[in-house]
């Protein structure tokens, strides 16, 4: 179909808004409340074309056979910038970020508002939880993280409350969001066209240890960090920085960069072992993997009769493993008292913050920082990023396969523990250990393997709209994998913003390119990984890997 | 009065007799068209709702009168409430709905138990709404009675095709269904009489019964004021305009002169009072009743109160008059729904023929202000 736009003739897709076709002819249209995605909700009123002499909202509207649009008229440009100056005052009197990742920054200054001739007027209290905090007083409404919760992680945490401009986002009656059913995965600050919900920065603490001369401080990076933090340094998305990254925490002065990888090769060990155990005395299924702590929250909110019925798998996350493992198997090698030793991890994730305060888990990492809290770091050392030298992960706990490397993107857990599953349970090799049945972003994806002459079926989810759709009908599978962010933790909530498919896509390719280039890509062939059983946990599932690396959920209610 | 006039069911009888698609084309006929403030043809909304392939569909009968002013509804469904229900018995019947609601508004849940008793067993619901201004919007009626926020809906899909539940569902008025009865029954049933709600600066406020292209004037003279009238605001969405000898109650003579005929409402100022003040008045209503939902509405009408206020108590100056201008344009060209986009129709026409009003009364608080 061929509309006309600015009086030049353009080819549209009569499926897409006038939003998506203008951009992908080039011509960007400023906006706030729509995400690609999601249902536009025609909120903020800023994506405004004129047709027929009258303004329109693009992001729900259609092309139409002969259409004539207008964007660039003068009624056009004032109604846009009005529009955008009436959000303005309430945010920007307590901004003090103007920050080139947050939409609304970026759009006043194509919109050419130079002066906001109102008062701010908003006086909320911020909810000032343990790993995301949201300050009222910067929202602008747009109703972007309303909607995430609502459509992707059909967590329903938060939502609006009150009319005219006492309309503000809030989890049910006032609560904070620590007192409500909020998996703290952070989707909403992914979503956030203006940074009002962020993660709760833990990077005073992790200074204060770096300065500490008696702290052997340890930083470990999750298996997505590398396909990510290159964008906060303006680099193009997709670009793996896995030497650059640990070149620059070595200079923000941690003592040793180990690798999250490891711990995801461990956690494969015990749940590929435990897998088999099951899969030999026939149930319970379907096994249901714990890595993802966003999952975990949600399972104990919503399904937490898994629980009872053992369907849930009782690993520690990858992060959490390796932590444990810094604190006793490292420590006695180094001769470093535990106490000495402060960890902190990198993740993608809010929910790793809160699952490092969950008192059964008595975690051992002190600190968890998000993509963008490294980042800040990082530029707090001023640190040339682009420009350094490779470097390599500490030894010590430092070697990782490819089935390391996959945890990063959804169905990587489950392709990792297949690969061990079927060449441990069976004792011969896996002619093709792509999976790709498991790759790309589909919702769920499902597959079936022949281990030992039993067809294992599995099936994994992410976004846990999607999970819901899949605990309908989980009695069908044997073997579930859950992760709460949308593609896995590439689109995870502490990643860099701002929001986009496009992004996580270009992450996830370089997460396969990682586990292509590596020498060892199964977990049970990691030289680590063997020696830490030989030397300190004998096997995996053995009494003292049992006390160390697994934990236990709890009955939450909504 | 015509609305006061009874058929007792003999006007339903008929519509059965007739069948479906026969009852439709007799609303067609007699072009009786809806009376909450659009005007649209009634048959033809039923003839969309009936001709939808879904079996399950709805009515919806809306008696949110929320407009400030506006009272006619009230008085029929105090004074005739069985021509109502009959109306919308008659409505399920030609559109092929199993059940019906009444959105009642919150203020009127005194009417609810009489309406109760007449409904018997007819399968029709009583929902009273919780008191917000916004809920007289047809989707926003929608989202109410599924026990969500009440705030519009993307249009299309219209409520036609997809209502109610997702079920095609006809959304009409209390007068417009009030003279179903009385159109499929009386040979006489005058189209274009109309409910006019006055009140204002009248001694004698009250519903008159007034055909079509009656002089406003007549109107306001049967009000007997006081004073002499110097604007007409048909109710608060609809603006104002001059009091003239000349306009004529028809929606072409009215919104020619960019006011909104809309639902009858008639609200007359007199010599005595200030539009600011009237202005400030009717912008706090709004800032009031705004859904919170879209930037224009929900932060337009509250930088539009505190500039009012500004002008009629304190101190402001020429160039907040531009601002009330241009804010007053962009919150009507980009709101999201209805309330937004008339929001300013009141302040725009009140700015257009007595500006000078506010200017003189930014030029007193400046000389106010130098005095002291
Ligand atoms: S952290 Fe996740 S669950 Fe909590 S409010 Fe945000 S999107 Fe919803
Ligand atoms: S908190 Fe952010 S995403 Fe949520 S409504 Fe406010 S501005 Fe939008
Ligand atoms: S998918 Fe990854 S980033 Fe998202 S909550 Fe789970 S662990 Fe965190
Ligand atoms: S992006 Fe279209 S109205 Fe907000």
């Amino acid at each position: 179909m061929r509309i006309r736009v600015d009086n030049k003739n353009i080819e549209v897709d009569s499926n897409k808004s006038l939003l998506l076709n203008l951009k992908d002819n080039g011509i960007n249209i400023p906006h706030l409340c729509y995400q690609e995605g999601l249902e536009p909700e025609a909120r903020c009123r800023i994506c405004l074309v004129e047709i027929n002499n009258k303004l329109v909202t693009s992001c729900n509207t259609y092309p139409k056979e002969g259409m004539e649009i207008k964007t660039k008229t003068k009624r056009v440009n004032r109604a846009r910038k009005i529009n955008a100056e009436l959000l303005m005052p309430e945010h920007m009197d307590k901004c003090f970020r103007l920050n080139k990742h947050h939409d609304l920054c970026n759009i006043i200054g194509d919109l050419g508002l130079k002066e906001v001739r109102f008062n701010p007027t908003r006086k909320y209290t911020a909810d000032l939880g343990a790993s995301v905090i949201r300050d009222n007083n910067l929202c602008i409404n747009c109703g972007r993280c309303v909607q995430v919760c609502a459509q992707v992680q059909a967590t329903w945490a938060i939502d609006f409350a009150g009319r005219a401009h006492h309309e503000h986002v809030t989890p049910y009656f006032e609560h904070d969001l620590n007192d409500v059913a909020c998996i703290k995965c952070g989707q909403c600050i992914a979503a956030c066209p203006v940074g009002a919900i962020d993660e709760r920065e833990h990077l005073q603490e992790v200074l204060a240890a770096l300065k500490d001369k008696t702290k052997h401080v340890v930083v470990q990076t999750a298996p997505s960090i590398r396909a990510s933090l290159g964008e906060e340094f303006d680099m193009p998305p997709g670009t793996l920085v896995t030497g650059k990254m640990i070149a620059a925490l070595r200079r923000c002065g941690f003592n040793k960069v180990f690798d999250t990888n490891l711990g995801a090769d461990m956690t494969i060990m015990e749940e590929g072992t435990e897998f088999l155990t099951r899969a030999k005395n026939n149930g319970p299924f379907p096994m249901i993997t714990t890595c993802c702590p966003g999952w975990i929250k949600f399972m104990e909110h919503f399904y937490h009769d898994l629980i009872d019925s053992n369907n849930m798998s009782t690993c520690k996350s990858p992060h959490e493993m390796l932590g444990i493992l810094i604190k006793t198997y490292y420590a006695k090698k180094a001769k470093i008292s535990k106490k000495d030793i402060v960890v902190v991890s990198v993740m993608p994730c809010t929910a790793k913050k809160f699952e490092s305060t969950r008192p059964e888990m008595k975690s051992d990492v002190d600190y968890v920082l998000t993509t963008r809290e490294a980042a800040k770091l990082i530029n707090h050392f001023n640190i040339d990023f682009k420009n350094l030298k490779d470097e390599e992960f500490d030894p010590a706990l430092g070697i990782s396969t490819g089935a390391g490397a996959v945890f990063g993107a959804t169905g990587g857990v489950m392709e990792a523990a297949l690969r061990t599953a079927y060449e441990v349970g069976t004792g011969k090799q896996l002619t093709k250990i792509e999976f790709d049945q498991l790759r790309g972003m589909d919702g769920i994806k499902t597959g079936t393997i022949i281990i030992k002459g039993k067809e294992i079926k599995f099936a994994v989810a992410n976004g846990l709209a999607n999970a819901r759709e899949l605990m309908k009908r989980k009695d069908d599978y044997h073997f579930i994998e859950i992760m709460a962010c949308p593609g896995g933790c590439i689109g995870g909530g502490g990643q860099p913003l701002p929001f986009a498919w496009e992004k996580i896509h270009k992450r996830m390719a370089a997460i396969y390119k990682e586990d292509a280039r590596l020498p060892l890509r199964k977990s049970h062939e990691n030289p680590i990984v063997q020696k830490i059983y030989k030397e300190f946990l004998d096997k995996p599932l053995s009494k003292k890997a049992h006390k160390l690396l697994h934990t236990h959920y709890y009955k939450r209610g909504l | 009065m015509q609305i006061k006039k009874q058929t007792k069911g003999k006007a339903l009888a008929k519509a059965k007799k007739l069948g479906q698609k026969a009852t439709i084309n007799l609303i067609k006929e007699k072009v009786l068209l809806g009376r909450g403030g659009a005007g649209f043809p009634t048959g033809t909304k039923w003839e969309m709702v009936y001709n939808e392939p879904e079996k399950e569909k709805y009515l919806i009968c809306n008696a949110d009168e929320g407009e400030p002013g506006t009272f006619k509804d009230k008085f029929i469904l105090e004074k005739n409430p069985e021509l109502v229900i009959e109306g919308i018995k008659i409505a399920m019947f030609a559109i092929g709905a199993k059940k019906a609601f009444i959105y009642l508004r919150g203020e009127y849940e005194y009417l609810e138990n009489r309406l109760k008793k007449l409904i018997k067993k007819a399968n029709i619901e009583i929902v009273v709404g919780a008191g917000a201004y916004i809920c007289g919007d047809e989707t926003a009626i929608l989202e109410s009675i599924e026990g969500k926020r009440g705030q519009a809906r993307l249009k299309p899909p219209f409520p036609t095709v997809k209502g109610l539940y997702g079920k095609p569902t006809a959304i009409n008025n209390v007068e417009t269904l009030a003279n179903v009865p009385l159109a499929i029954y009386y040979k006489d049933w005058n189209p274009n009489l109309r409910l006019y709600s006055l009140s204002g600066n009248v001694t004698k406020p009250g519903i008159y019964e007034l055909p079509l292209g009656t002089k406003l004037c007549d109107l306001i003279k049967l009000g007997k004021p006081k004073n002499k009238i110097k604007a007409i605001y048909f109710g608060c969405f609809g603006g104002c305009m001059p009091h003239c000898e000349k306009t004529k109650l028809t929606p072409d003579d009215i919104c020619g002169k960019d006011c909104i005929h809309g639902a009858g409402t008639i609200i007359a100022v007199d010599e005595k009072h200030s539009i600011v003040d009237v202005a400030t008045n009717i912008a706090k209503f709004y800032e009031f009743e705004s859904c919170g939902k879209c930037t224009p509405c929900r932060e337009g009408t509250m930088r539009i109160l505190a500039l009012l206020e500004n002008i009629s108590l304190k101190n402001a100056d020429m160039k907040d008059l531009n601002t009330l201008q241009e804010l007053a344009e962009v919150i009507k060209e980009t709101s999201f729904c209805g309330l937004g986009q008339t929001s300013t129709n009141h302040l725009l026409t009140a700015l257009k023929y007595f500006r000078k009003e506010f200017e003189e009364r930014i030029k007193e608080q400046k000389d106010r202000r130098r005095i002291r």
